[in-house]
């Protein structure tokens, strides 16, 4: 217990940090972007590290929950928090829905839905222009805080709020029945887990974190477009996840981080960037298929 | 002598093959009551439709007054049904105390808001240690399951289905791969399970398990039933040694 009230002592004070010291706006925003991908990286991580559902449409709920609260601020003149809110709910009763279907599906079938999902919602928002504005896009958008520095104190608090509030969950029991779902469902049926209940429970609550980080999204971009919410962030938050470690708490933390600052750090390689970050990549998966994490501890074992 | 757990004329097929064919059951209350016939004689079929892994094809099937048919195997742990498995199916990468927790589920009662702002990690984890304890792994709790040897994975599974605290507790095949001391073991183990109160049916290979505990016997061959009786009574029966010696040699 001390050891994790020093743990998030360390959090509070890097957070704080951060800003002054990565004092440009440039990379004040790329701390803004980190914060939001570490909030996705935790939402996607319940779902596939913890409940071993292959989901590759949480890309979807990022964009639902950016739509749904801009539209509702800049069309029906709600409040950011109140229409943020909204938006949170509308993302994780869309996942809850998906995952009533969802959860009969394993596997493999469960990553072409989900993937289905996220195509028709990017569909849906290139094409419903009435309301989503289609390719024009949503302009002049405002944050809900004006500074970029304060805006990310407001999203690192809410994803370090996450954290904490997830890894709750996941020492307490619903932890047990979420993981012996992922290691075996028949079995977690045979000590009375309900898996269509339990599997929609964290697809629903993963869908709804990941709207939460889409709130925040128009408002620090200033503008909104669908193809900010196109499938290849689903998979960049899948790389976030299985970079750091899926199925521990912190990995997805470390891996949105890392993978948040590596392409920024690689903009000297020029052309070479995109590459460099895919053999990276690639490597990370070939040489330590753990993640960071597992790299890790494998490391301190073979030190002591 | 009450019986809870009723069946009249299961059927199950498989695209074509009979599992199980016309099989009624009466197990007695606080019996030990063991399932033998050579091997594709239907006995893990039969278990998978009492516990609800499989739904039968036609029959009849209750316990403790509530029909079965239906049911689905979470919905059947809460009647007091549990099970372990022919093939070990045990949480591999979770360790053995989490295996063990996890089977408390349905007892878990604090409200949900407790969980995620305290952490709470429920009651039962002195519980879970005790069952740890009860099958001799209490020294390995923060082991991972799957690093166990196979006779150790068979008892981690018992305990992780007791922690469902069952009226009814059904093994399939709990002695298979199991060395002389393992089975001495599980054997003084199950009769103390049977102490508590608990029914236990046991599908079984390994005879002098069978013998040695059970009160009933039920044999089956090709998803029929052949016999019920004692022990002495089965081995004295012409028709179930022919049968079962024949589906050894066979195999």
């Amino acid at each position: 217990m001390t050891s994790r009230r020093v743990a998030i002592g360390v959090a509070i004070l890097a957070i704080a940090a951060a800003p002054w010291l990565l004092g440009t706006p440039y990379w004040r925003g790329i701390l803004v972007l980190g914060a939001m991908n570490v909030l996705l990286a935790l939402s996607l991580n319940l779902v596939i590290g913890y409940t071993g559902q292959l989901n590759l449409g949480q890309s979807a709920f990022f964009g639902i929950g950016a739509y749904v609260s801009t539209i509702l601020i800049k069309t029906y003149g709600w409040n950011f928090w109140l229409a943020g809110l909204a938006a949170v709910l509308a993302a994780g009763l869309l996942g809850l829905a998906l995952a009533a279907f969802a959860v009969r599906l394993r596997g493999h079938y469960l990553a072409i839905a989900s993937l289905g999902f996220a195509v028709i919602t990017y569909q849906v928002l290139l094409n419903w222009e009435d309301v989503t504005e289609g390719v024009r896009g949503i302009y002049g958008i405002l944050p809900p805080v004006p500074s970029t520095a304060g805006l990310f104190y407001v999203v690192a608090g809410i994803a370090l709020a996450v954290y904490l509030l997830l890894d709750n969950l996941i020492r307490s029991p619903i932890g047990d029945t979420l993981r012996a779902i992922r290691e075996d469902e028949v079995s977690a049926a045979s000590l009375g887990i309900n898996r269509a209940v339990w599997k929609a429970f964290a697809f629903g609550l993963g869908a709804a974190i990941a709207g939460l980080a889409g709130v925040f999204y128009p408002g620090f971009v200033g503008t909104l477009v669908p193809d900010a919410f196109g499938i290849i962030e689903s998979f960049t938050m899948m790389a976030m996840v299985i970079v750091g470690g899926m199925g521990t708490m912190i990995g997805p933390v470390i891996g949105a981080i890392v993978l948040t600052f590596l392409p920024e750090l690689l903009r000297g390689f020029g052309e070479l960037r995109l590459m460099i970050y895919g053999l990276a990549l690639m490597l990370v998966v070939l040489f330590m298929p753990g993640g960071m994490v597992q790299a890790w501890n494998a490391l301190r074992r073979r030190m002591s | 002598m009450t019986a809870s757990l009723r069946a009249q004329g299961l059927n199950k097929s498989f695209g074509g093959v009979r599992a199980v064919q016309n099989v009624s059951i009466a197990v007695p209350d606080n019996s030990i009551f063991a399932l033998i016939g050579p091997n594709g004689a239907g006995k893990s079929t039969l278990l998978n439709l009492l516990s609800g892994i499989y739904q039968p094809d036609s029959g009849s099937l209750e316990f403790a007054g509530r029909d079965l048919i239906g049911l689905p195997a979470h919905q059947r742990v809460r009647l007091g049904i549990a099970r372990t498995f022919q093939k070990i199916r045990l949480f591999k990468q979770l360790t053995l105390l989490e295996n063990v927790r996890a089977g408390f589920h349905i007892h878990q009662d604090a409200p949900f808001w407790e969980y995620l702002f305290r952490g709470s990690a429920g009651r039962f984890h002195d519980e879970a240690h005790e069952l740890l304890e009860f099958v001799g792994l209490g020294a390995r709790a923060a082991e991972r399951a799957g690093a166990l040897p196979y006779g150790r994975q068979r008892m981690l599974e018992i305990a992780r289905a007791l922690a469902t605290r069952p009226r009814l507790f059904m093994l399939d095949e709990p002695a298979a791969g199991l060395n002389a001391a393992e089975v001495d073991f599980l054997l003084k183990r199950l009769e103390q399970i049977w102490q508590r109160g608990v029914t236990v049916v046991v599908v079984e290979h390994n005879m002098d398990l069978v013998m040695n505990v059970a009160q009933r016997v039920f044999v089956m061959d090709h998803g029929e039933p052949l016999f019920e009786g004692t022990p002495r009574e089965v081995q004295a029966n012409a028709g179930v040694v022919e049968a079962y010696l024949g589906g050894e040699f066979a195999a």
